[in-house]
C-alpha cells in the first residue's frame, strides 16, 4: 500500500525485483544430474566393495547360474534408474516421464518374477524362518542406509516439486541397491525367505521413504518476512 | 539466468522483468482473485530466486521457470480449497433449500472447474490462449502427445460436463 492506495501491478513487480536485485548473492549451479549419479555411484561402490570383501557366499560361482546374474543386473539396473529419475525429480521441470517409472516398475516386478522361478521349500521350521530372517531384513535396511543419506542430502539440495516421488524414488534406488547386494550377501535363495525378508523390507521402506519425501523433502521456499 | 547464478544484477533484472507478464498470464488462469494472484506472483519469484541453484545452465528456461510457478500455484490452490472447505463446514446451514432459484445456463467458465487441473490448464493454453501445441507442452513440462492426449480428454469432460448442464 502506498499511501493506503493499493499497488498496481507494475509497482508491485518493481518492488519484488528490486528487492531480490539487492538481494542477489553470486552461487554456483548444483552438479548436473549425471555428475552427482557419478558420485552417489562411487559411494555404492564402497558399500558393494565392503559386501563384496565380507560375504562368506561364494557369489562368483554362483554368477554362472544365468538366473542369479540376470537377478544382479536387473536389480542393480532398477536402483541405477531410480536414483538417476529421483536427481532428476529434483530439477523442476524435468520430472520422470511415466515412460521411465514404468521401465523402472518393469525391472523391479522382473526381478521379483525371477526370485520366484527356483522351487519353494515346504520342510521350513518357523522358528528357523524368523532366526535367519531378520539379519536379513536388518542388513538389507543398514546397506541401504549409506546410498539413502547420500540421495536424499543430494535431491534436498535441488528443487524437488514432488517430495512423495522424488522420496519413493530415493528410496527405490538405495533399497533395490542394497536388495542387490544382499543377493551376493546372503547364502539363502529361498523364494519364500527371499520375499519375507529381502524383498518386503525393501517395500516398507520405500513407502517410508515416500511419507519422508512428502513432509520434508519438497521444495518450500522460505516465508517472506 | 546463467549471469543472474553469477551475480550479475542487471542481467536479474532484465530477466525478471522478461519472464514477469508471463508468469503473471500463467497464474491467472489459476488464480481469480487480485489480491491473492499479487501474493502467488510475488512467492512465485521468491521461490524462482532460491531455487536459482537448481537451474542447469545450456537447458531451456521455460519448463524450468513454469514447473516452479505451477508448484506455487497449486500449493495455493490446496490451501484455498482447504480453507474455504473448512469455511463451509463451520457455516451455518441454511434453514430452508432455496428451491425457486433459476438454473444457471451452461457456463464454460463453471464447466472448466469441474475439470482436473492437468486438462483445464491445457484446455485453456490451447484454446483461450491460442497457443500452439508445442509451446503449451513446453509450458506444462510435458511431451507434445501427453499434451494432445491431456487436450482431447479435456474436449471430451467439457462436452460431458456442458451437456449434463443443459
Amino acid at each position: 500500500m502506498t499511501n493506503g492506495r493499493p499497488l498496481s501491478h507494475v509497482e508491485h513487480h518493481r518492488a519484488i525485483v528490486d528487492r531480490i536485485v539487492s538481494d542477489l548473492r553470486p552461487v554456483r549451479p548444483r552438479w548436473p544430474v549425471g555428475a552427482r549419479l557419478g558420485a552417489w555411484l562411487l559411494l555404492d561402490l564402497v558399500v558393494a566393495a565392503w559386501v563384496v570383501t565380507h560375504t562368506h557366499v561364494a557369489f562368483v560361482t554362483k554368477l554362472r547360474w544365468p538366473s542369479y546374474a540376470l537377478e544382479l543386473a536387473i536389480f542393480g539396473g532398477a536402483a541405477m534408474l531410480a536414483a538417476l529419475l529421483a536427481l532428476r525429480s529434483a530439477v523442476p521441470g524435468r520430472d520422470p516421464r511415466r515412460i521411465e517409472v514404468g521401465l523402472l516398475v518393469i525391472l523391479a516386478v522382473g526381478g521379483s518374477l525371477l526370485l520366484a522361478s527356483t522351487p519353494l521349500r515346504s520342510d521350513y521350521l518357523l522358528s528357523n524362518f524368523v532366526r535367519t530372517g531378520l539379519p536379513c531384513a536388518y542388513m538389507t535396511c543398514l546397506l541401504a542406509a549409506g546410498p539413502w543419506l547420500g540421495l536424499a542430502w543430494a535431491v534436498r539440495r535441488a528443487a524437488p516439486m514432488h517430495g512423495a516421488i522424488s522420496g519413493a524414488l530415493v528410496g527405490a534406488g538405495a533399497l533395490l541397491f542394497s536388495f542387490a547386494l544382499m543377493r551376493i550377501h546372503c547364502p539363502v535363495d529361498e523364494p519364500l525367505h527371499l520375499i519375507a525378508w529381502h524383498l518386503m523390507p525393501v517395500l516398507i521402506v520405500i513407502a517410508a521413504s515416500a511419507f519422508f519425501g512428502g513432509r520434508w523433502l519438497r521444495f518450500r521456499p522460505t516465508a517472506i518476512p | 539466468m546463467a549471469r543472474l547464478q553469477q551475480g550479475d544484477r542487471d542481467a536479474c533484472r532484465a530477466l525478471l522483468d522478461d519472464i514477469g507478464p508471463a508468469v503473471m498470464q500463467f497464474l491467472r488462469k489459476r488464480i481469480a482473485n487480485r489480491e491473492e494472484l499479487e501474493d502467488v506472483y510475488q512467492e512465485v519469484f521468491m521461490a524462482l530466486y532460491e531455487a536459482r541453484r537448481s537451474y542447469e545452465p545450456g537447458r531451456p528456461l521455460e519448463p524450468w521457470l513454469f514447473a516452479i510457478a505451477r508448484n506455487i500455484a497449486a500449493d495455493h490452490t490446496r490451501h484455498y480449497w482447504s480453507r474455504a472447505r473448512w469455511e463451509e463446514l463451520s457455516a451455518d446451514p441454511p434453514e430452508i433449500a432455496d428451491s425457486t432459484a433459476p438454473e444457471a445456463p451452461p457456463n464454460l467458465e463453471q464447466a472448466l472447474t469441474g475439470l482436473p487441473p492437468a486438462q483445464r490448464e491445457a484446455f485453456t493454453m490451447l484454446k483461450l490462449d491460442g497457443m500452439s501445441l508445442e509451446g503449451a507442452a513446453a509450458r506444462a513440462g510435458v511431451s507434445v502427445a501427453a499434451m494432445k492426449v491431456r487436450a482431447h480428454r479435456a474436449y471430451k469432460a467439457l462436452r460431458e460436463l456442458i451437456g449434463r448442464e443443459k
